[in-house]
């Protein structure tokens, strides 16, 4: 059923390091290879992205979070850690915990992963077909034009189709707000000290 | 090359298997000899700079064989780990900074149609893997567990990626006139005589090369932005510890770096595989890659783009011998007071330029 | 009566970097010899710095006791190493002083070329050095490559290439072969389109003027306290210079000459010669024009020996060679401060009335001038301290003896 080609063959090689990449940055102990580990599961899913043939979203997976914010963790890690090769220890209890909450999780997110029939035979529309996989359906569908979808029926869904390019700018203006302001929390603080009362002032005023 | 093999052998997956080995050998090996050559190259320009000869007995009189009697010496030498070291990390670390940039050779053209992937986002797709880079400069300065090579990682580490931002905005205005960020179309539309580069385009694509090129420059930790590496001051940064072959690893991914980069900046600006006067098309071996007149042209094309990035690899070499170091203040001075702020002129520039001239975008 | 109360206290409470103890040497990279200089970091930015010295201690002054100072000559080589002529000038003078010798007039014009030439050799170990430190690569070989010239033609007068042991007391040890003079006319007239060379790719470069402009700006004021001397003290502007302003021993080698001394009087250097502008970022005491300084001195010394050769090739008489000093040493002391290329350089001399002095002490300008470092590294960046050490032009044997 699942045809034996390359194209599956990758997926699952990059499936496992992704989901094993995962596992180790739970299980791991030193917080520098916890890091590492999550750099390889971003990495991986990267891969599938540009599996899927979605190669714009590949690319900006690999800008956004490895090269972005997975750069700014390590710094994090490594400039603020007290010595070299910090681990960190998880007691017995927080494990039992994790799994629960964990597997709440992923039986949640399955359930609905699986409920959605589209996914699960994946027929590609004919209008879908029509466009080839490049960057310009996805720079017309900011503006709001979806050509993957010509002909929306429902008169409402039609009207929510507006372009993104105002939550973007929104969204953007908000990082830059949030940038600023960690900066400005990072400062280096300085604050009078009041004077504080002696004891030879005590002294002083008893005799 | 899937063609021709699926011509010879039928669409089944050996030859789709060998097709993609093949042409990952072939990068690998353009990778490799890139590192070589620029090796030898690097030796004879500084020598010839500093008016002595450089490498003379090696392989005959101008030293051919100095960059693999370097490369046998380093993988005789003793493989030192410091006992402080974190050792997985250590030995991964050159390997991701050379994973990261030979896969920049993937969506690099080398002539009309000669790339490995043809990436719609192709020009997006070089700016993200060449950010991958720094990791491994990161966990090689980290995992040397001195305090010297975690200084020298962090300082190229803010370099690297504060470099990106300017660099981003100088890749964004071509493809803003393109209308594209394929690269291969980026460099088609540069066809013909030489004043159909994008250098020649307008003055802010003129400004925004030399803008790239001091990114290009400060990307790839060359001098005058080689603080990182700096013998008199750090030793030699997060590079301290590494001998021998992973030395080598390093190396062989920052001359690739250098090639990479000076090839994009030829593809974006200087026209990439067109020379500035179009003889392929004149003695009639343009059109169609694929026929056999076309490919011959493609060839020429293929011969114009290497003369420019190893070109442009020279001029950074030039550059390494003949400046002074930057302070690291003063590097991300030039980076955030200088570079960004004329890159967004150079786009604003580029936008107006393309509005009111050439009539919109994608012309 | 209440006390003073204590100030209000300003805390810095936020996340404060440690505290860094580094040591830079005795290993260098940048050719100051083994000199280690203990700095204390907060950050990037130097709190503190403590050069270590010693380490090429000699007990140069302990055998000066127990040698003739015939035999003590080749020891005084080994102090400036890289300007030895210098050193061996010093040494001879102080010892004709104290026996109340004076040379020929074709001696002393002899001296004078060995010595500029001397002069002009360690400012470009300094200046190639120099941009060494700063990540400039290829003046450190254009200036060497001028040095073995020099180096070559001394070979040809004393046979030696760093340990020349020339000039010796009472004169010099041999005359110069034929030829010589016109040898060191070509190379005089060679050298100077390599000065502009320099000057395009050090002086007037925007990344080391970015380097250098503005660092380690030492006042006049505090120089003279730490006793700096030479281009250190030039260059903050105090015009003094011991060839003119010395003691008559030594300024009378130089009387008949027409030349400059390098220093900024008025806010302008000499204007004897095309020498390039002085950047506005440059104040007056910083790392670059103690540079520059050494840079135009150069161009001094090359007008110095030009007039010296001439007048060698047109004065009477013989040059002088080594006295007989086998005989006791006259009782007394003799002190005597020559203008070396790094600074001044002091020799003294107490004798007992034996043929070997009871004490020999050399006063090192480079000492003087590293003394002062800790003062003009205080709050400076990590990266400007070689630059600051290298604009010192500092030599290790002269400070440790």
């Amino acid at each position: 059923m699942i045809a034996v080609n390359w194209h599956t063959c990758f997926f699952f090689l990059l499936a496992l390091v992704a989901c094993a990449s995962a596992v180790a940055v739970v299980v791991t102990g030193d917080i520098v290879r916890m890091a590492c580990w999550l750099v390889t599961a971003l990495a991986a899913v990267a891969g599938l992205f540009f599996l899927a043939g979605a190669d714009f979203l590949g690319a900006v997976q690999l800008m956004v979070y490895v090269g972005g914010t997975m750069v700014l963790l390590v710094f994090g890690v490594m400039l603020t850690s007290r010595g070299p090769f910090v681990s960190m220890k998880t007691g017995g209890g927080q494990w039992i915990m994790a799994l629960v909450v964990g597997g709440a999780l992923l039986t949640i997110l399955l359930q609905a992963a699986l409920s959605v029939p589209e996914w699960s035979a994946p027929e590609r529309s004919q209008a879908e077909a029509a466009v080839p996989p490049t960057a310009t359906p996805l720079g017309m569908g900011l503006m709001g034009i979806r050509v993957d979808q010509p002909e929306q029926p429902n008169r409402l869904l039609r009207r929510g189709m507006s372009g993104y390019l105002l939550a973007f700018e929104i969204i953007s203006v908000h990082l830059v707000v949030v940038l600023v302001g960690a900066a400005y929390l990072a400062r280096a603080k300085r604050r009078i000290e009041p004077e504080r009362l002696q004891l030879h002032d005590l002294k002083t005023s008893e005799s | 090359m899937t063609e021709l093999l699926t011509y010879f052998l039928g669409p089944i997956w050996p030859a789709y298997t060998i097709a993609a080995l093949v042409q990952c050998a072939l990068l690998l090996v353009v990778a490799l000899c890139s590192a070589a050559v620029f090796i030898w190259l690097e030796r004879k320009v500084s020598a010839r700079i500093q008016d002595r000869l450089g490498p003379t007995r090696v392989g005959g009189r101008f030293g051919w064989l100095q960059p693999p009697a370097d490369g046998l010496k380093l993988l005789c030498k003793e493989d030192i780990i410091p006992a402080a070291a974190d050792r997985p990390l250590f030995r991964v670390a050159p390997y991701v900074s050379f994973c990261a940039t030979f896969c920049l050779f993937l969506a690099l053209p080398f002539a009309n149609g000669w790339v490995a992937l043809q990436l719609n986002a192709g020009a997006f797709f070089l700016l993200a893997v060449a950010g991958l880079e720094v990791f491994g400069v990161i966990l090689g300065g980290y995992a040397s567990g001195s305090k010297w090579s975690l200084y020298g990682a962090m300082r190229e580490a803010a370099q690297v990626v504060s470099y990106e931002i300017p660099l981003g905005l100088c890749v964004v205005i071509p493809v803003l006139i393109t209308g594209s960020m394929d690269l291969v179309e980026i460099g088609n539309r540069q066809a013909g005589w030489f004043y159909h580069w994008y250098i020649f385009h307008d003055p802010f694509m003129f400004c925004t090369f030399w803008i790239y090129a001091t990114c290009a420059v400060a990307s790839t930790n060359r001098a005058p932005f080689d603080l990182p590496e700096a013998e008199s001051e750090l030793v030699a940064g997060f590079l301290t510890e590494y001998s021998g072959f992973r030395w080598v690893i390093f190396f062989m991914a920052e001359y690739a770096a250098m090639f990479v980069v000076s090839g994009l900046g030829s593809v974006l600006f200087l026209g990439g595989w067109n020379g500035p006067i179009p003889v392929a098309s004149l003695v009639g071996l343009s059109g169609d890659p694929s026929t056999v007149a076309g490919w011959l042209g493609n060839l020429l094309g293929l011969a114009n783009f290497i003369f420019k990035a190893v070109f442009g690899v020279t001029c950074m070499i030039w550059l390494r011998w003949t400046l002074p170091r930057l302070r690291i203040d003063q590097v991300m001075t030039t980076c955030l007071k200088y570079c960004v702020p004329l890159a967004s002129i150079m786009l604003a520039g580029a936008m107006l330029w393309t509005f009111l001239f050439s009539g919109g975008v994608g012309r | 009566m209440m006390s003073d109360r204590p100030a209000s206290e300003i805390v810095d409470f936020d996340v404060h970097t440690d505290e860094m103890l580094i040591n830079m040497g005795p290993q260098h990279p940048s050719t100051h010899g083994v000199l280690r200089v203990a700095l204390r970091t907060d950050g990037e930015v130097v709190t503190e710095v403590t050069p270590h010295i010693g380490y090429l201690h000699r007990s140069a002054e302990k055998i000066g006791e127990n040698l003739t100072p015939r035999q003590f000559l080749p020891y005084t080589d080994r102090l400036d190493y890289l300007a030895g002529m210098n050193m061996n000038l010093g040494w001879a003078l102080c010892v004709e002083k104290l026996l109340g010798q004076r040379v020929s007039e074709k001696t002393r014009h002899l001296r004078i070329i060995i010595t500029e030439l001397s002069r002009i050799a360690s400012h470009l170990v300094a200046a190639g050095c120099y941009g060494l430190d700063l990540g400039s690569f290829t003046p450190f070989m254009w200036t060497f490559r001028e040095r073995e010239k020099i180096l070559n033609l001394f070979e040809e007068v004393c046979g030696a290439r760093l340990t020349y042991s020339y000039i010796t007391v009472g004169g010099v040890t041999a005359d110069l072969p034929s030829g010589w003079l016109g040898r060191c006319e070509a190379f005089l007239d060679q050298f100077e389109p390599v000065i502009d060379d320099l000057h395009a790719l050090l002086t007037n470069n925007a990344i080391f003027i970015h380097r250098t402009a503005g660092i380690g700006v030492l006042e006049p004021a505090m120089a003279i306290d730490y006793g700096c001397t030479g281009p250190v003290l030039r260059g903050s502007g105090v015009d003094w210079d011991l060839r003119r302003d010395g003691e008559p021993i030594f300024t009378d080698m130089y009387e008949g000459y027409t030349w400059r001394v390098i220093a900024s009087t008025g806010g302008q250097y000499p204007q004897d010669h095309p020498y390039p502008p002085v950047p506005p970022e440059a104040v007056l005491g910083d790392s670059w024009h103690r540079y520059f300084v050494r840079m135009l001195e150069v161009v001094q010394s090359m007008y110095l020996i030009r007039q010296a050769m001439e007048k060698y090739s047109r004065a009477g008489g013989v040059v002088d060679g080594p006295a007989q000093v086998k005989a006791k040493l006259p009782k007394g002391e003799a002190y005597l401060e020559t203008e070396a290329p790094k600074g001044q350089m002091g020799f003294m001399i107490i004798s007992d009335g034996t043929p070997v002095p009871w004490r020999v002490r050399i006063r090192s300008s480079s000492f003087c001038n590293l003394s002062v470092l800790p003062e003009l590294c205080r709050g400076v960046l990590v990266a400007d301290v070689p630059s600051i050490v290298g604009s010192l032009d500092l030599v290790l044997g002269e400070i440790d003896r």
